[in-house]
């Protein structure tokens, strides 16, 4: 019989390994990894879980979901495309809309599929600068000066999970001016973002992003 | 509409906030796939996404749900890895389970077979009501104690975690053949058995009278022509479950299954009660 290799992986896990090492880690089947990330993000995915589904329960079946679909595919991740917490933010949103629905309708919650996975839609390595710099303070400071319209429909599509049309009909707010809303309030909320961070490189600028026709 | 580059920026944010309807969607992901030209809107209001969530003061979850996770990850390694490298190990499996663990769930401590149970639990949280939670979180609590303090307990729930995960995922793949194994003794003994393709043959039954001194159960596999061929045995505790995985099984397209319960172990045909039996699905 053929050694099977260790299931857990030695300690040395330190807070300054990169995400993208540990997600080589979790992808290899190290369990350190996982302990890693989970370490650094459960409080954020959980908040998050919270949020969305409002009920402590289905927000922890969420998490261990999606740190779960994270484990899983983590083989699918491409650095390049995105912050692994970027990634993982995503899964969570993700998984927890999908369990609200799937709670209104009675049926159980899903495993994760290709289809359920979501894509990286991060900007490349841009958040070990943001988690240096900006505290959750600041961002819902910059969530404070869009107008109370604009912030309504971008948080009624990321934390509600409408589409456009359901939150012109919760909103009484004709479509078009959904629309128009969502995309000069995300496009705000990307300004007021980029300015806390006084023009690193990093950041997409304004000409690079296409903002332009985004105002 | 077509889809075109000047209408992906027009809907650019609520394609990154997942608000536009299912064609439209879509119709943008397809553009996105085939156009040639950049779409650098699409990752800079993408980018705005995870910033919304960090605007939400970060919520400590329950500690044991640290442990759920890394439970639920080793026994999903654990699984595929048996899958994986079936030819690591030996077969009768039941003895193998603990060896084929070593190092991982095999030296897994109290807390961490506890975790398992709490990480079953939790996932089936969902269609509880507050009321049945509670009696299975006293369930899980009287099951833990008692295992840590009889280790020998605690060794059989061990093993039956790590067969069930490995059952399942068997289950789960596309050309595994599967048998019903239904009594033939009018007993309420039933059971099912999987065959991988590699000949790998693994057994689940339920309902099974425990065993008693040299009293085993033998598992037979039958053909269309010639005697049958032991595939191996197992003995059965107050349960009632038993469990058997065997490699390298010689298969054809016709195989039936069938468990005798015999005096002891060294019989090499068929002598004691047919308990149950079944036939894989082609």
């Amino acid at each position: 019989m053929a050694a099977s290799p260790p299931l857990v992986a030695p300690d040395g896990l330190s807070e300054g390994q990169s995400e993208a090492e540990l997600m080589r880690q979790v992808a290899a089947g190290e369990i350190g990894g996982l302990e890693n990330l989970y370490d650094r993000y459960h409080a954020m995915a959980y908040a998050l879980a919270l949020r969305i589904t409002t009920e402590t329960g289905l927000a922890e079946d969420v998490v261990q979901d999606s740190f779960l679909g994270l484990w899983r595919n983590a083989g699918r991740y491409v650095e390049t495309k995105g912050s692994v917490r970027g990634w993982l933010l995503a899964i969570v949103r993700h998984r927890a809309i999908d369990a609200v629905r799937r709670q209104r309708a009675g049926v159980a919650l899903g495993e994760e599929t290709d289809e359920t996975l979501p894509a990286a839609l991060t900007l490349p390595d841009v958040w070990p600068e943001v988690a240096g710099r900006l505290d959750a303070e600041q961002v819902r400071g910059a969530l404070t000066v869009l107008p109370p319209a604009q912030r309504e429909v971008i948080e009624l599509a990321y934390f509600d999970g409408l589409t456009q049309r359901e939150i012109a009909d919760r909103t009484r707010a004709p479509l078009g001016t959904v629309k128009s809303r969502m995309r000069l309030g995300l496009a705000a909320l990307r300004e007021q973002l980029d300015s806390h961070h006084d023009g690193r490189s990093a950041v997409v600028t304004p000409s690079s992003s296409g903002k332009k026709g985004l105002a | 509409m077509a889809m075109t580059c000047d209408r992906v920026l027009e809907v650019a944010s609520g394609f990154v906030l997942g608000a536009l309807d299912a064609s439209e969607t879509i119709a943008v992901r397809d553009h996105l796939e085939s156009c040639p030209r950049p779409h650098p809107e699409i990752d800079s209001l993408g980018g705005v996404l995870p910033y919304l969530a960090a605007s939400l003061e970060p919520v400590e979850p329950p500690a044991w749900l640290r442990e759920s996770v890394i439970a639920a990850a080793q026994a999903d390694l654990t699984a595929r890895r048996r899958i994986a490298e079936p030819s690591a190990l030996p077969g009768p499996a039941l003895a193998a389970v603990p060896k084929m663990a070593a190092g991982g769930l095999g030296e897994a401590s109290g807390a961490e077979l506890i975790s398992l149970a709490v990480a079953r639990l939790a996932r089936r949280r969902r269609v509880m009501t507050w009321t049945t939670r509670v009696a299975a979180v006293v369930a899980v609590v009287a099951l833990a104690g008692y295992a840590l303090v009889l280790h020998g307990d605690l060794d059989r729930a061990q093993r039956a975690t790590q067969a069930d995960a490995s059952f399942n995922y068997v289950l789960t793949l596309p050309d595994t053949r599967t048998a019903v194994m239904t009594a033939t003794d009018g007993s309420s003994a039933s059971g099912l058995a999987a065959l991988r393709p590699t000949g790998d043959i693994i057994v689940r039954l339920y309902g099974l009278t425990a065993t008693t001194g040299d009293q085993v159960y033998v598992v037979w596999l039958s053909r269309d022509a010639g005697s049958p061929t032991r595939v191996g045995s197992l003995t059965v505790d107050d349960s009632g479950v038993g469990y058997l995985e065997v490699v390298n099984v010689p298969t054809s397209s016709s195989l039936g299954l069938f468990v005798c319960r015999e005096p002891n172990g060294n019989v090499t045909q068929p002598t004691g009660p047919t308990i149950v039996s079944g036939t894989f699905s082609l």
